[in-house]
């Protein structure tokens, strides 16, 4: 992880969006953390910006963090999405795993679990991009070597022929 | 004698001698027959006076028997008037007899009837001291249903109040979490160590104020009587349901006009009042397109009224008496108590005041309170 991380923070409660990201810059250093009090606002970021991470609550008045995971996953299929949720939230916590939430933080948030959490999901990420590159790396070798195979059957002497000189 | 005299004349005849002895006798007898004679007309004359006194004594007799005749008449005349009279008189008589004694039988019955005032007046005693005791048991009865009202209100409060405590106090945890990492850090400036805790500050103070507030509504008030603002019982009303109406995008407008509404109760009560309605407001706009509570007041000769209306699909028709009934709901079970309305109108009516409500069809409710103004000399506490 060279190029520094990227978080959105989603929340309609402006003193949280002052602590989280805070919190963040302290325990993760040179992350780049940015807010949006809506899910509207952050609709728009998202559509301007790719984040490593995206982290939401849930309650929120006007479009909620579920309807918000369920439109990032449309638009932004990869992007790890985190719900915060209130204490003894179960269902929506069900719901929101369900709905495609890499993982869930409940209320009060626990700063090193965040944080964990946080990083977790980026690295499944990042391995998730990497499996993914490595497999279409390997899908694309496959294919030349297959056409390398087609090649020896058709004229095997002028390949026999230039691994002799 | 006649004889004598005869045969005197024939002794004269016989003898001529003897004729003169016979004549003399017979002038005798001659005088004597005219003495006779004379007293026999004497008494004829007395006789026919006599007569002639008889046949005027007669007459006279005649005229007292026709005058008597007449008495008689006028006598039988009265005698069968009297006869009338008192056959008139006796009437009267047994009239009266009947009269007195109705008039005994009426005093009779009056003390009778006395008698029952008496006893009556006695039971009537005993069921308005008795009426005094159930009313008092019903005041004490209607102090513990809205006690109860109360804590079925805080309990449904509670699930939104502790998603309204613990936002501020994650944030806490977060502010000083980060204030702790700075001082760990080192070297880093003091002032941003002081913002952050400044901040955790803020949210203390934030939920001191929910569980403050909580805490006096969830006290068992007594009933006291003070002046009080409305609007500042709507407000505080408001303060506790905010969140619950915000994150449901409903817009409330409060516009209770120039004046200050000031009534005499009980802040606590009435504060209750508004928490009950906006919870029914809350739920009724639940499906509406637009999501809209408005409060409206307005203060006019001594009576202030308040409207509160919401965009809900309104009451059905019908069960506009009913939805103040006690435990008369609509909501499903489990979801509501059917108190609310019921304590709701318990409490306006405790404080002199009235609720009702008015509904179109498709228009949403309003419930019109009216209470009764504080007079003006009353000087107003800070609930």
């Amino acid at each position: 992880m060279t190029t520094p991380l990227s978080v959105l923070i989603v929340d309609d409660d402006p003193a949280l969006l002052q602590a989280l990201p805070q919190a963040l810059r302290l325990r993760m250093g040179g992350v780049t953390v940015e807010t949006a009090d809506s899910a509207a606002a952050a609709l728009d970021r998202i559509a301007a910006q790719d984040y490593d991470a995206i982290v939401t609550d849930i309650k929120m008045p006007g479009m909620d963090g579920l309807a918000l995971l369920a439109e990032i996953r449309t638009r932004r299929p990869d992007t790890p999405t985190l719900i915060i949720t209130g204490h003894g939230e179960n269902e929506l916590v069900v719901h929101a795993l369900r709905g495609g939430a890499c993982d869930f933080i409940q209320k009060p948030i626990d700063r090193d679990y965040f944080v964990a959490a946080l990083y977790r999901a980026v690295r499944a990420h990042v391995r998730n991009r990497r499996v993914k590159d490595r497999q279409l790396a390997l899908a694309s070798c496959a294919d030349e070597l297959e056409r390398i195979v087609q090649k020896l059957e058709r004229e095997p002497r002028a390949v026999l022929g230039r691994a002799d000189s | 004698m006649p004889e004598t005299a005869t045969d005197e004349r024939e002794v004269a005849v016989a003898d001529p001698g003897a004729a003169e002895t016979a004549e003399h006798r017979l002038r005798a007898h001659v005088e004597m027959l005219e003495r006779r004679l004379r007293k026999r007309d004497e008494q004829r004359r007395a006789m026919l006076h006599i007569m002639g006194d008889l046949s005027e004594f007669n007459k006279r007799l005649a005229n007292q028997r026709k005058a008597m005749l007449h008495v008689l008449a006028d006598y039988e005349q009265d005698r069968r008037r009297l006869a009338r009279q008192t056959e008139r008189l006796d009437n009267s008589r047994r009239a009266v007899l009947h009269i007195l004694q109705d008039s005994h039988k009426d005093t009779l019955r009056l003390e009778a009837s006395r008698k029952a005032m008496i006893h009556i007046m006695g039971d009537l005693r005993e069921t308005t001291a008795e009426m005094r005791r159930r009313e008092q048991e019903l005041r004490d009865k209607q102090e513990q249903l809205v006690q109860a009202g109360k804590l079925a209100t805080l309990g449904e409060l509670t699930t939104g109040v502790a998603h309204e405590l613990n936002n501020p106090l994650n944030n806490i945890g977060l502010f000083v979490g980060n204030a702790v990492d700075l001082i760990e850090l080192a070297g880093t400036e003091k002032e941003q160590i002081v913002g952050e805790l400044r901040h955790a500050m803020q949210q203390v103070r934030k939920a001191t104020q929910i569980i403050s507030h909580l805490r006096t509504f969830g006290r068992a008030a007594p009933a006291s009587r003070e002046a009080i603002s409305l609007r500042q019982v709507i407000e505080r009303a408001l303060s506790l349901m905010q969140e619950q109406l915000r994150l449901r995008e409903i817009e409330v407008t409060v516009d209770l006009g120039p004046v200050e509404p000031v009534v005499l109760g009980n802040a606590i009560q009435l504060e209750q009042v508004f928490i009950n309605l906006l919870t029914n407001a809350r739920d009724a706009v639940a499906g509406s397109p637009r999501k809209a509570i408005w409060i409206s007041g307005s203060a006019r000769s001594g009576v202030v009224e308040v409207a509160f209306a919401d965009t809900g699909p309104g009451i059905p028709a019908g069960l506009e008496r009913r939805i103040f009934d006690p435990f008369f709901t609509t909501k499903d079970v489990g979801k509501g108590t059917g108190l609310g309305l019921s304590i709701t109108y318990g409490i306006i009516k405790e404080h002199g005041g009235t609720i009702s409500v008015v509904s179109a069809p498709g228009e949403g409710a309003t419930f019109l309170i009216h209470l009764p103004l504080a007079p003006a000399d009353t000087k107003e506490t800070s609930p």
